[in-house]
């Protein structure tokens, strides 16, 4: 399969990608394979996160436009927007998204909502007062591609276990700490069955704890190569990767000078965000613990395209 | 956009489909003699132009060889949204037609299929006081205008090439199309052309350069 003018695949994310999610699902197997093995009573822990999630993948497209203020808009409100996203639907044949803007001054853009029926891309007020036409238009169709990829969808199911077993940290510490760890306080030196329950809640905070950082790093790394994968398929659909790697270092650059306190209310949306709004001022941040990879690493790959798509024919 | 492309995220960039632009001219008869209207002999193909030299080459190659073969004026030109538009005036409905299938086919070929939007034919009513001057019986025949009559588009037809389909595009005024005309359209072409079905994929194309 090839692409335009034969530009291959990167058969290097492609591969990070899979190994990454097939790390992640048999992580998933054997964190089943242990529940079913110590017992079934996390099975309602199971159902909760499942319905917690649920709730959160159907209603994903209202509640990231609640909580960064977004607003849908029509086409007459904001024609160059629509226009914009218009064509670049009509050029990757796909159904238009809803559109709409957070009247924020934060350089963003985000994509959300459950598939393609129920997209939502959403610019905020900032991102369009910053950037030229080619820009804006190389955001949208990297907002494109990850409503094309099915981000939200994949990013949610990979984010399951991480999510379960940050429940079950959650709840095995505050039982521990109001029951005492299974009320062995001193007065019952002689009921093993109490020690072993303390043993057994001991092993499954530990596991827990254990997996939770792991697919911490999965998820933040599958996060990351699919953020690459927009990135190459925005930059292949507009045909002009110089233009997305403008508005990568503009947004980048803004992000950086504005003040942390102002930021902290965004971040827990970085996930869906075009760049992360986390100011990096002081401690560099590894990336392996980062949503979004480095800007280098972005601009790295842009200018590899670039190189590409310039060759003569 | 199969599983498995879902799970590595890529997608493949959309091929163009090219044929559907020969329905045009049995269309232009039908609507001629439905309501009047005919081809205005100007046609418009977008594109977003890609970065690099190869194709702004390959460009002018097609432009070259297009005012080669003696037809009339082709003219290029940029909208507000960083497209090109390439516009080929020809009177006669079926080479217009040729001729507008030689861009597609030309950027297509060298590979920037994905890189079409889509191609806008104008639509024109006949003065009704220059075929009383010929006879009316004349200007029904065929779908063309008489020579050097200048008559601008009031509708158009917009071919998506993604979909391989047409719809109507009747702009009143500033950022204002007429829904009505535009469905009227519809009913007139439907039997020609493939048109589109999906109501949301008739987006607006205000500021058309084509004539």
């Amino acid at each position: 399969m090839s692409t335009a003018r034969n530009i291959p695949n990167d058969r290097g994310l492609t591969l990070r990608m899979f190994t990454t999610g097939l790390l992640l699902v048999l992580l998933y197997g054997a964190v089943i394979g242990i529940l079913i093995a110590v017992g079934i009573s996390y099975a309602v822990v199971l159902v909760f996160a499942a319905a917690l999630l649920f709730v959160q993948y159907w209603f994903s497209d209202k509640i990231a436009l609640f909580g960064m203020g977004g607003r849908l808009v029509t086409p007459e409100e904001a024609p160059q927007l629509h226009g914009a996203i218009d064509r670049l639907c009509a050029m990757a044949d796909m159904k238009k998204p809803k559109v709409a803007i957070a009247n924020t001054d934060v350089p963003n853009a985000f994509a959300t909502g459950r598939s393609p029926k129920n997209a939502v891309v959403c610019a905020t007020t900032g991102l369009m007062r910053r950037l030229d036409e080619s820009e804006l238009e190389a955001v949208l169709a990297h907002e494109l591609s990850h409503v094309a990829h099915r981000d939200v969808a994949v990013m949610t199911i990979a984010s399951f276990l991480g999510m379960v077993a940050g429940m079950v940290t959650r709840i095995m510490l505050w039982t521990g700490l109001m029951g005492g760890f299974g009320g062995g306080g001193g007065n019952n030196n002689n009921n093993q069955g109490a020690d072993q329950a303390v043993l057994v809640e001991m092993a499954v905070l530990v596991v827990s704890v254990v997996v939770y950082a792991i697919s911490f790093l999965l998820t933040m790394a599958l996060s990351r190569y699919r953020e690459l994968a927009a990135d190459r398929s925005g930059a292949l659909l507009t045909g002009q990767p110089s233009a997305l790697a403008s508005a990568l270092v503009k947004v980048t650059g803004d992000i950086g000078r504005i003040p942390t306190r102002d930021l902290r209310s965004t971040e827990s949306f970085n996930a869906f965000y075009f760049t992360p709004a986390i100011a990096k001022t002081g401690v560099s941040i590894s990336t392996i613990f980062s949503t979004h990879p480095s800007l280098d690493q972005r601009l790295a790959q842009l200018a590899a395209l670039e190189a590409e798509m310039g060759r003569p024919s | 956009m199969g599983l498995f492309d879902t799970i590595l995220g890529r997608t493949k960039p959309v091929q163009s489909n090219l044929d559907a632009l020969f329905g045009l001219p049995s269309a232009a008869i039908t609507l001629q003699s439905a309501s009047g209207m005919t081809c205005s002999g100007h046609a418009g193909v977008c594109f977003k132009p890609p970065t690099g030299q190869g194709f702004t080459d390959m460009e002018a190659e097609v432009v070259s060889l297009l005012s080669m073969d003696g037809g009339t004026g082709i003219s290029r030109s940029e909208d507000s949204f960083g497209y090109t538009w390439l516009v080929v005036e020809d009177q006669d409905i079926e080479s217009l037609v040729t001729r507008v299938h030689l861009v597609n086919s030309s950027l297509s070929d060298a590979g920037w299929g994905p890189q079409l939007l889509c191609s806008v034919f104008g639509l024109a009513t006949l003065p009704t006081d220059a075929t009383a001057a010929t006879g009316s019986d004349d200007a029904v025949e065929g779908a063309t205008v008489g020579a050097g009559a200048v008559v601008p588009s009031t509708a158009y037809l917009v071919y998506l090439f993604k979909r391989g389909t047409f719809y109507p595009f009747v702009p009143t005024g500033h950022e204002q199309r007429s829904t009505e005309e535009e469905f009227r359209l519809r009913s007139l072409v439907a039997d020609d052309l493939h048109v589109e079905s999906d109501l949301d994929r008739w987006f607006p194309l205000w500021d058309l350069p084509v004539g």
